[in-house]
């Protein structure tokens, strides 16, 4: 019976301790450092197929890189240009899917400080209709074995097809003006603004079945008619996805520089200060959409905000002071008191004194 | 006398304004607005309608033919249609022209709809079609003009424009009647790369150099024994950057900590470390409180962790949340992931564990 007991004990000790000690057994896992393409894009007539070579890099000179790859679906999160990603393959294909017609090896290895290039295809049957179809292929390292919390990194590439034809486009411009970026979405639109503008932005609906990356420009005019143009309303070109309501942000004044992006040259762009004058400021846009072989559609629309800063309020509203003090003084003096700069007027405190 | 007392007790200002509105009495401020509605319609212009450009190629740099179509607008008679090719649509924009595009030899080889045209003029970018000045048929009619020998831009990357004008006179001078533009855009069916192609660079590990190209090599955490009276902590590294024009997003994805079917609750809001509560977070931030995690490192300060994982001394988990991002180019930078665990009391006991996945994706 005491040995039972004990044997009993020692399994309860044994459990607690296996229960709250951490898992220390590690077993070697593949590089998790690599380059990609993070975007494709492809046209294809239906009936037709292409072949394609990916390539992806193993930044890592120390070990080998094991991925392995799978086609998923993504829509868009909000109405950012942030996919998506459905992760679980057993989720119904989405209507503008392209994992039924892609093909991806299972698996790719890459030596470390390595580049590699994999084959892909993309086959569209002769009776899927005209319009964008988008998947994605994801690239998983191998999960790891020990720790509490173990990591893993993937890679994304994003992959655009265009079957060319009669396609059904439908943007509606929701809203459009001055942007507050640090406010995300539709709220950071602004008729009034304190801080300096440097962004403007549209927000289109895309009711079609074809993604849209629209062109045009964009114009300011202040109240003094000096004229500020963006030429490139999406310089990033950005599209707007199948039902998405996407927010296109083009800065008014746009600082280029190019940068050494491992290597190679990469122009980096950011919003610079327009130096706009505090006041009032119309805008207008005329944007362009629209697919080979399919009416080019126009959108142009109007608006206007105020760009008052602090500064700007409390030197006016000084001003405003003074200007309203003349003119009482003057008003004063005109009914027959004396102007006097800074002073009150006996006269004018007794005038109507005198009237009676 | 009367009178005199209700005009001394009214303000003044009020006198003033009743003198400034005898002045513009109600008829005189409806004739302006009657003025102004029937005044700025007249300066209106007219589009064609039912506009479009067909590219029988959309191969960069290949002789190839366009169709354009369009409808008149105005009942008016038509000599001659202006056709510019530019970058952009705007008719009043300078005019940059499509780099590789040449329509110098280009040839008219089928009309329909207002016919009778022939070219005028062609140069690079310029094409004037013209024909004895007539009435269009109808407005609203339909009609295509078909071009051959048109050498297709070149640039993958912008789309382009042809800015068209209708003009009474046969030279395409004078005032013009309608106008309106086409866009087009040229692509590749496989993409051959010419120039530095996009790319996004990424890594993971529990440290990691900045340019991705070594790591520890350590793909997991422990962070000791469950305490109901500490906060274990722990951290990790990621570093990432792209020359991809619309940036990157990080989602990290993945469930909470979990021992069978018990589990840690993830902070599902930016939340304080309270021990004694169940709760798994993280942030990519230097917390104070902790001591743990560092501010994105890199000159490049494009690219940020998201307002919900960038708080100090709060953390969150969220699985498929985006922890960072960048809208732009962004060259590499590092971020320091923090991991939080509290237990309650009542935790049973257990070898709790996850994997987090953090998946580095383009923008679109």
């Amino acid at each position: 019976m005491k040995q039972l007991k004990n044997l009993v004990l020692i399994a309860v000790v044994a459990f607690t301790v296996v229960g709250v000690l951490p898992l220390s057994s590690v077993s070697a896992q593949s590089s998790a450092s690599l380059s990609i393409a993070p975007k494709k894009s492809y046209v294809i007539e239906p009936g037709k197929s292409i072949e394609d070579k990916l390539a992806i890099r193993n930044i890592d000179a120390n070990e080998t890189l094991k991925l392995n790859l799978r086609v998923i679906d993504f829509t868009y999160t909000d109405d950012s240009g942030t996919p998506k990603l459905n992760l679980n393959q057993d989720t119904e294909p989405t209507p503008w899917s392209l994992r039924s017609y892609m093909e991806v090896p299972e698996i790719v290895t890459v030596k470390p400080g390595n580049s590699s290039t994999f084959d892909i295809s993309v086959a569209i049957p002769e009776n899927l209709g005209a319009g964008s179809y988008y998947s994605a292929i994801i690239y998983s390292t191998t999960a790891p074995d020990g720790g509490n919390v173990g990591l893993s990194a993937s890679g994304v590439t994003l992959v655009f097809v265009t079957v060319p034809g009669t396609v059904n486009e439908s943007l509606t411009l929701k809203k459009f003006g001055a942007y507050n970026g640090n406010v995300s979405g539709l709220n950071g639109y602004r008729h009034f603004m304190m801080d300096e503008p440097r962004v403007i932005a549209y927000t289109l609906e895309n009711k079609g079945n074809v993604t849209e990356a629209p062109v045009g420009t964009i114009k300011l005019k202040d109240m003094f008619g000096h004229e500020y143009t963006i030429n490139d309303v999406n310089p990033s070109k950005s599209l707007a996805l199948i039902g998405q309501t996407r927010t296109f942000q083009a800065c008014i004044k746009l600082n280029s520089q190019d940068v050494n992006f491992q290597g190679s040259k990469a122009e980096a762009s950011t919003c610079t200060s327009p130096g706009l004058w505090p006041g009032y400021y119309s805008a207008s846009i005329d944007i362009f959409y629209g697919q080979n072989g399919n009416n080019t559609q126009e959108i142009t629309k109007s608006t206007f905000f105020w760009y008052l800063p602090l500064w700007f309020l409390i030197v006016a509203g000084i001003v405003l002071l003074f200007v309203a003090y003349f003119i009482w003084r003057i008003v004063v003096m005109i009914r027959g008191g004396t102007f006097a700069l800074g002073g009150g007027s006996r006269r004018a405190k007794r005038a109507p004194a005198r009237r009676r | 006398m009367k009178r005199l007392d209700v005009k001394r007790r009214t303000p003044r200002i009020h006198r003033a304004v009743f003198r400034v509105r005898t002045l513009f009495s109600e008829e005189f401020l409806a004739l302006i607005l009657v003025l102004l509605v029937f005044t700025v319609p007249a300066a209106a212009t007219t589009r064609f309608e039912n506009r479009g450009l067909f590219m029988t190629s959309t191969e960069p740099g290949v002789t190839t033919s366009y169709t354009v179509s369009l409808s008149y607008m105005t009942p008016e008679p038509v000599g001659s249609l202006d056709m510019l090719f530019c970058i952009s649509p705007i008719p009043y924009d300078p005019c940059e022209v499509p780099p590789g595009l040449d329509a110098s030899q280009a040839t008219l080889i089928d009309q329909s709809g207002e016919t009778g045209f022939s070219i005028h003029s062609k140069s690079v970018n310029h094409i004037v079609l013209s024909r004895p000045s007539s009435m269009i048929m109808s407005s609203n009619s339909a009609s295509s003009y078909v071009f051959d020998n048109i050498k297709n831009p070149t640039d993958i990357d912008k789309s382009f424009s042809i800015r068209l004008k209708s003009h009474s006179s046969m030279d395409a001078t004078g005032s013009q009647i309608d106008f309106g533009s086409v866009k087009g855009q040229v692509s590749r069916g496989i993409g051959l790369e010419t120039q530095v192609p996009p790319m996004l660079i990424f890594c993971a590990a529990q440290q990691v150099e900045s340019d991705c190209s070594a790591t520890n090599e350590i793909y997991y955490s422990d962070m000791g024994t469950l305490d109901e009276n500490e906060t274990l902590t722990t951290q990790s590294q990621l570093a990432i950057g792209t020359n991809a024009t619309g940036g990157f997003v990080i989602t990290a994805n993945g469930g909470t900590l979990a021992a069978g079917t018990n589990t840690i609750d993830n902070v599902t809001s930016p939340t304080e470390s309270i021990p004694g509560k169940n709760q798994f977070g993280i942030n990519l931030v230097e917390n104070s409180t902790l001591g743990v995690g560092r501010n994105p490192e890199g000159e490049w300060a494009n690219a940020v962790p998201t307002d919900d994982y960038g708080q100090s001394n709060k953390y969150m988990y969220v699985p498929g949340d985006v922890i960072a991002h960048s809208p732009h180019v962004s060259l590499m930078r590092k971020f320091t992931v923090s991991y939080i665990v509290n237990t309650a009391p009542s935790l049973r006991a257990g070898i709790y564990t996850t994997t987090i996945n953090y998946i580095a994706s383009g923008r679109f």
